[in-house]
Order: C-alpha cells, then structure tokens, then sequence
C-alpha cells in the first residue's frame, strides 16, 4: 500500500505506464526510419510517386502524427464508454467491411479490395476492425459470463458473428486481418474462462476450417506451397519470399549498415510495407531484429500486467481488452515477421507501428492509448482515487 | 483471487482464471522466442547459402574495357589515339519512359523517335545498343534525362590525327576496337591489350549499385612508335597526291625509307580516305597499293641486272655492250630501244636505259647465276615488314626461263614487285651492297642486313645510277639543289589480261646524299593519263621534290655546291626504253 501522505515519499508512482510509452515509441522512431530507408529507392524512380525519395517519409511520419494525436483524444475516453459503445462499433466495422466490396466505393490494390477513399486519405476497414473486435469480444465475454458452458448460448452466437466478419475479410481477400480477428475472439474467449471442453474440440476444429479454406482457394494454396519451398520457383511463387531469406542473409549479425540493402532497390516487392523486417534484418541484422522482437515481447509483457491488474480490481472488461490488445498485436507481429522468415505463408500483414500503411499506425495508436487509459485507471483505483 | 472455473458467480459478475492468461501469454511470448531462434539460424547459420543465392541475382561480373595502346611516330607524334567514348545501351525489361522522354533521347540522339521506341521496348531483347560512341558531353545529357534501363558503357574511340594522311599504314578499327587493317590489325594483340572484368552488384534496373571486387584488371595495350617521321609522311603525301592530280593518273604511291636502317619514314597512296570518317569507304580506297599490290618495274630492274653481272665478273663499268643499232632479235622476238645506239658502256645501259644493253648484259649469265642474284636481293619474296596482306613479288624459277624471258627480265619485264620491296631492293646501294631489312617500328639500335654485293659492285652501280640524273641521263628532273642524286627511272607497260596494253606504270627509285646515301625515295605513278607518262617526267618531280626536302628537314649536309642543278640541252633529253 502506499503511503504517499505519511512521511517522505521514497517514490511516487507515475500516472502513466512511461514504459510502454517508451516501447511504442522506440517501434514508431525505428519504423519511420526504415520505412524511409526501404522505400527511398522505389519513391526516387515512381511515377506514382512523382520521383519524391521522401515520398514514403513524409507520410509515415504524417501517419504517426495522426496516430499520436488520435491516441491523446482516445486517452481521455473512459474504458467505461468503450464498454457501452463496443457492440455499435462493431457494428460500424461491419457496415465499413460491407461498404469496401461495393465498386466505385471500395479501392482495389494489387486484386485485393481493402480501401475506402474519404476525401485524401484511404481508410482500411479491416484495420479499425482489429480494434473493434477486442471491444466487442471482451463485451461480449463479460455479458455471456454467466452461460461460458453453454455451447449455443456462449459459443455459437460468437462463431455466427465471426463467420460473418471472416466471410466480408474473405470476400477482399484479406486473410491475414481475418486470422488476427479469429485470434482476438479465441483468445478473448479463453481468457474470459469459457468452457474449457469446447475449446478443446475447437483446437481440432479450427486446423481443419483452416486447411479448407486454403485448398479451396488457388490463390491462398499458391501462397502456401510458395512459403513451403522458396528456392523450387525462386524467380515466380518463390520470388518475394526467396529475396526476404536473402536479405536476412545478408545481413548476418550486425547488417550491411543503414542504407546499404541492395534488396530494396527493386528485388524485394513490399519492401516498406508487409516486408519492411527483412530490410531491417539486411541493413541492422540479427541484432536490429532481436531489437524488434525483444520490444514487441515486452509491449506483450506490460499489456498483460495491465490487464492482470486490471482483473485485480475486478474491471474485467478492462481486463479482456488489454489482454485482447497484446493478443491482436503480438500475433500480427508474429505472423508478420513469420513470414519475412519463411516460417509462414504470406498474408498481406504489416508489421504493428513500423510498416508503412496509414490506418494501420493510427488504429494501432489508438489502441495503444485504450491501453494507456486502462492502465491510468487501475493507478486511480489503485488509490482510491474515482475513474 | 483465485477462482475456480465452475464457481458460482453470485453476484452476477464473472471472474477470469489467471491460469489461462498466463497459458496465453507464456505461448505469446514462446512464439516470439521461436521466432528469435529462426532469426540466429537465417542470420548466423545459414547465411552462406543465402548470400550466395543472393548474389546470383545481383552479383554481376562485367568488362572493362582496355585502353588500346598509342601509335606514335618515331619522334613521339601522336598518329593514332584512343578517347574515351560512352554508348547507350537498354535492357529493354527495364526501360521505364515517357514518350516525352523518348522524343528528347531522340533529339540528343539523331535518331528518329519512333524507330528509337520501338527499339527501346523490344522485349524480346536483354541487350540493345541505342547509340555507340557518343562523346561524353552528349552522353551527359542522356544521363540527365534520368531514365530508368538505359546505361551508360564506356569504351574507346580512335582518332586519327593524321587523318587521310597515314590511314593506309596505320589502317583503323572497328567499333569493337579490333584492328581491322594496317598496322592497327598487324599489332593487333599489342595494342589492343586484354579487357579485364569486375564483380559489382546492380540493382534490378541493371545500375551498378557498388563495386565489389576487381576480379582482373585490365591490361593496357602497348603504345607502338612506328619508323615513321610524320612530318616526311605529310611531305610524301602531298606530292604523291599532286603527281598522281597533276597527271591525271589513277593512282600514285610513294615509299621514304632510312637508307641506313632500313626503317620506313614515309609511305603513302593518293587516292586515300579519312578514317575518323566512320562511314564505310570505297573497298578500293583502303588498299595499300605500295605494299599489297605488285606492279612491273620496268627498267628500274637495270642496275640489278647490271650489279648481278658486275659481282660475276662477267662484265666491267666500262665494257662496250653492242646495242645493235636499237634492235636485238631473241628466240624469235625483237627487243627495241627507242633511243638506237650502235654501243653503249655498262654505265651508259643504265645512264641512257637501253633495253638492248641490258638484256645482253643478262643473257651474259647462266639463268640460276641471275635468279640467285635477284633471290638474294630480295625479288620473288615478301619483305617481312607484316604489314597485312603484303604482296610477295614474283621471280619465276630460273628453270623454266627462255632466253627472251631472261632478257625482258633484265629490265624489268615478267618480274612483278612491291612498291616497298623495290625499295628495299635499293637499300644494297646505301649500304656497299647490304640489304637492309625494311620495317615499320621504330628501331633503337642498328639493324643488320645481308650481304649481297661486294662494297665494289654497289658503289660502281651507284655511280652509274648517279649519272642518271646528269643531262644525258633519262631523269635530270630528279636533281636536287645542294645534293647529289643517284636513281633510275622505269616505265613499263600494263599487263592486262596477259597482253601489254599503252597504259603505263611510272617509276623512280633513287637515293641522296649519293656520296653517302641517308634516304631512298620510291615513286610509282599508276596509269599516267596525260601526254607524259616517262618515269622520268612524271615520277622523278615528286622523287625530287620529297627527297629535297626530307633531306633539307633532316638537316643533312649538303654533298654538292648549290648550283648544281644542270638544266639539259634539248639534244640531251632522251626518253627511256619501254
């Protein structure tokens, strides 16, 4: 207990978790200086990009302004509104996921239909969604608290949703937020004490629904058998994968040095964005690598010391959505740099904070000041002090 | 707080197992870890193998080109020399254009834009050259347009200073820079050096991104210092350029050897070309008619004839020769002199060129005792000098010779030569009867020869050959102020078809100081085609000029007073046999 009123204070506890300031911060610095490093080449000699090298810079950084202001806004709602407006928001996310299949609405890159176009910025769908569903999967947990062992009361209602989320992601396609969102539920579900037989039938079930969905999709297999073996079509499946291996290759244990990857100048496709780790592990190494995993690793860590305090002081929602956050971030973060490594096949994620990928930053800043808030307010219960 | 999952919740609310978050979280965390553990194996294991696939995409071994060697003169003139040029190139897959762009490549260019397009998206193509050779200021602009595919290539241009001046010896090379003809074909391997190769990295558009290593260097071509003195090369060529102009030949070619040495100062043809011209010339135009064509040298055969009779004895300087009044029936066919003398001495044969006179001089010696003679001079072989595609001349085999053959011979009739060998031919009487071996490089310390005549023979030959250019002689024309002159004319009629046709082929070969000879100057004119066509009148000018002037550059001392020039008589004046 602390005794902050008798005595001389020896500490005083900080309002905020300065720490996972620090640690979002540092993803943020190294992301914009990589993004910029890997995209340099591309932007020089695009059309697209009017031949501007900082083309790539200039928005990142814009992004990760937008991210720090939206999260400052975010900071001050309340966990408690969140709570009330989860189910609405994801219903809006779901309204959003519908309105990008609509031609003329929704944007197409590279044949997946992921972006809608508001006014300059194109916003996507399945990124906002990410978020939406760690509010309404802990919502959702602490309304069905009471019936966790029922498999139509509990379970069921859940799967109808996701099947219809997964459908919507699928239709884009966009496997890889579709799996981060089936994550999310899963894991919310789990932590939220749900009948521990169900889920053990569900870790047989989900493998099968998962193998289905990619025999029965000849782009989806392509990407698989791709990953499976690089080097067997290294200049067709196995192109983008083969240059990723190489360039952590290259770049051993301490990298080639900032600015140096040859893989960036026109080998490595998605270079700034899905493939952004690979120049980092050309240009810094191991050590530039382990850097990334070791403040990811930690970003889990203090996401879930927030949530066990907060199920400390029985905020359980709270609880479910710091926890859901960790889930969200730490498995896209890991698929992520899964498939830069070749132990994944590829899903189209970026890497949280660092690929270049506007909504992607600023959703993940937000969800980072949902984290923050959550924290501030187990320090304020913590000292008796009203929310 | 720990709760067991099957407690009743009382109050509603729910509470959440610490267990499962900690399941959770422990295999978050291990599948980071795992992740870290692929990371020490792709980065610090198996990184060889990845850097080797790597480097089969990007590593790249290309050429550099090496700097072909100099030629210089014997004074160190420049005569051929490499610049550094740039040629486009595009790999097609690469290219990434406006058409805005294309148009302004066209203009730097010349090329016509949509020819160019068409050429820069060919993709079925790795490898275009867009342009060869553009000075680097021009490819400068092409940089500038900044368009992605099209590279820059380094290579060498040669210019030739000399221009049409030197091009038949120097020869030129083509865009590849391989010799094609002359001297750069002949030191080919000397000058062109070996081209080396580098390893660098490229990025995907083919741009050299860093240099990794210099896998071998290349080796620089030797600079070559031809016998040559450019300044008697110019002096030749314009003579030999107004002589051929002035008589309506077809065409000329002039040979300047170093009497001494055998070297080749000058050596030129008219019509010539301009190798920095890259247009293709007329095939015609490159021939090097002085050293790849072989001609009949008509009478400046004689002093050998005369030097081959002398050495056997067989005759003296001042041996009375019956000439028979002009006429001299052999095995059938009559030998004519247009200038009928009843007797001539040995020395007046060779003074006033009677064919009578020599052709008994020759039929004097049995058939092997004169081929061996000429052999040994030089006739019926090439003269060593590599120039590409020299002529050997011809001496036929002494066995099959009739009699009349051996007596046209002795004035230069069914033997054929090279320009530069009949100049070499000269060289026994600068040298008291050594033949000196001719050759285009410049040569550091004296060359040898072979002995042919006695000191004796040679020097009464030069002798006679001196009153050649006296009134009386067929060449007063060959006189030069302030030296003494010893030569022979020739004119000899066209072989065409196997027939002698009236179309002639004039000659002087003579040689100054003729006290102590420093030069041998050559002339042959082609096919005269005005009123003139004596060896004497239309070569012995241009011998006299050059000679003049080479000597007076060479600042060689003067061996006679300055008056010496005799203007002859017109009684004096006599045609040479043909």
């Amino acid at each position: 207990m602390t005794n902050a009123t008798l005595g001389a204070p020896r500490r005083v506890m900080a309002d905020h978790d300065t720490v996972l300031a620090w640690i979002i911060a540092a993803l943020l610095a190294l992301g914009l200086v990589m993004v910029y490093s890997a995209s340099i080449a591309t932007a020089e000699a695009g059309k697209f990009t009017g031949y501007q090298p900082a083309y790539y810079l200039i928005r990142h950084a814009t992004f990760i302004l937008v991210g720090l202001l939206a999260g400052i806004v975010v900071f001050q709602v309340p966990t408690q509104t969140w709570q009330k407006l989860a189910p609405y928001l994801f219903l809006f996310g779901v309204v959003l996921l519908i309105l990008v299949l609509i031609p003329g609405v929704g944007r197409a890159v590279n044949g997946s239909r992921r972006w809608l176009s508001l006014f300059v910025i194109n916003l996507q769908p399945s990124e906002l969604m990410k978020l939406f569903a760690v509010l309404y999967a802990a919502d959702y947990a602490v309304r069905k608290g009471a019936v966790k062992d029922s498999l139509s009361k509990a379970f069921i209602p859940m799967f109808s949703v996701m099947a219809l989320v997964g459908t919507l992601l699928l239709l884009e396609p966009d496997m890889g937020a579709f799996v981060v969102i089936c994550a999310i539920a899963m894991g919310t579900l789990w932590l939220g004490g749900f009948n521990l037989k169900i889920f053990g039938g569900l870790i047989i079930a989900l493998p099968v629904a998962f193998a289905a969905l990619i025999l029965s999709s000849p782009y989806r297999m392509q990407r698989v058998i791709g990953f499976m073996d690089p080097w067997s079509d290294p200049y067709g499946k196995g192109y983008q994968l083969s240059h990723a291996l190489i360039a952590f290759g290259r770049g051993e244990w301490l990298g080639v040095g900032l600015g140096a990857s040859v893989e960036k100048l026109f080998y490595l496709p998605e270079a700034h964005t899905d493939f952004l780790l690979a120049v980092i592990a050309e240009e810094l190494g191991f050590f530039g690598v382990s850097a990334v995993i070791v403040l990811f690793g930690w970003l889990i860590v203090r996401a879930f010391s927030i949530g066990r305090q907060a199920a400390m002081v029985e905020r359980l929602f709270a609880a479910l959505v710091a926890q859901g956050i960790a889930v969200w971030l730490g498995v896209q973060a890991m698929i992520n740099i899964g498939v830069n490594m070749g132990v994944l096949p590829t899903k189209g994620l970026t890497l949280p904070f660092l690929s270049f990928g506007g909504s992607g930053v600023v959703v993940n800043c937000i969800a980072i000041a949902v984290l923050l808030r959550i924290d501030y307010e187990n320090r304020r219960v913590a000292r008796g002090l009203p929310i | 707080m720990i709760q067991h999952s099957n407690s009743v919740q009382t109050n509603g609310q729910m509470a959440l197992p610490p267990w499962r978050s900690r399941v959770l979280f422990v295999l978050l965390l291990a599948g980071l870890g795992g992740l870290l553990v692929r990371g020490i194996y792709l980065q610090g294991i198996h990184n060889d193998f990845l850097q080797q696939k790597g480097a089969a995409r990007y590593s790249r071994e290309i050429d550099i080109n090496a700097h072909r060697g100099m030629i210089s003169d014997r004074n160190g003139e420049r005569l051929a020399i490499s610049t550094p040029v740039e040629s486009i190139w595009v790999s097609p897959q690469d290219v990434e254009a406006t058409p805005k762009q294309v148009m302004q490549l066209a203009l730097i260019l010349g090329m016509n834009a949509e020819e160019l397009r068409k050429r820069m998206f060919d993709t079925s193509r790795d490898f275009i050259y867009l342009k060869r050779q553009l000075p680097p200021e021009q490819a400068e602009k092409v940089v500038r347009l900044g368009i992605s595919g099209v590279s820059l290539k380094r290579e060498y241009r040669r210019y030739y200073p000399g221009g049409e001046v030197t091009s038949h010896l120097l020869g030129f090379t083509d865009v590849d820079d391989n010799g094609q003809e002359g001297i750069e074909l002949a030191l080919q391997s000397k000058l062109g050096g070996k081209a080396g190769s580098q390893r660098v990295i490229k990025d995907r558009r083919g741009h050299i991104v860093e240099d990794v290593a210099s896998v071998r260097a290349p080796k620089e071509g030797s600079d070559i210092a031809l016998s040559l003195d450019s300044k008697i090369q110019f002096l030749a060529f314009r003579e030999i350029q107004q002589a051929v102009e002035q008589h309506k030949a077809k065409a000329g070619s002039i040979v300047v050897l170093d009497a001494k040495s055998g070297e080749v100062l000058a050596l030129a043809n008219w019509p010539s070309y301009n190798p920095n011209n890259r247009g293709k010339p007329n095939v015609n135009l490159l021939r090097n008619h002085a050293v790849t064509d072989l001609f009949e040298p008509g009478s400046t055969m004689k002093p050998f004839t005369v030097a081959a009779a002398l050495e056997l004895g067989k005759v003296t300087p001042n041996t009375i020769i019956n000439t028979e009044h002009g006429v001299y029936a052999v095995g059938g066919r009559k030998i004519h002199d247009t200038h009928p003398e009843a007797s001539l001495t040995v020395a007046q044969v060779i003074q006033k060129s009677s064919n009578v006179g020599a052709s008994k001089i020759a039929l004097s010696m049995k058939p092997e005792q004169f081929w061996h003679s000429l052999n040994e001079n030089g006739f019926g072989s090439q003269t060593g000098c590599e120039f590409p595609g020299e002529a050997a001349g011809r001496l036929r085999d002494f066995a099959k010779w009739r009699p009349i053959e051996q007596a046209t011979m002795s004035y230069g009739n069914g033997i054929s030569v090279n320009l530069l060998q009949l100049a070499r031919a000269y060289t026994v009487f600068a040298n008291s009867g050594v033949m000196k071996t001719v050759t285009l490089l410049k040569q550091e310390t004296p060359t040898v020869g072979v002995q042919v005549y006695s000191a004796t023979t040679a020097h009464a030959v030069r002798d006679m050959l001196e009153m050649v250019v006296k009134p009386g002689g067929t060449a007063p024309l060959a006189q030069i102020t302030g030296y003494r002159v010893a030569g022979k004319t020739g004119t000899a009629h066209k072989l065409e078809g196997g027939q002698y046709v009236n179309k002639y082929v004039a000659s002087f070969v003579g040689l100054a100081p003729a006290s102590n000879p420093r030069l041998i100057v050559a002339v042959m004119i082609n096919e005269p085609g005005g009123a003139e066509y004596y060896g004497g009148q239309v070569a012995a000018p241009a011998f006299s000029n050059v000679m003049g002037a080479s000597l007076r550059l060479l600042n060689v001392p003067n061996d006679a007073p300055l008056d010496n020039v005799m203007q002859p008589t017109p009684a004096d004046l006599i045609a040479e046999e043909v």
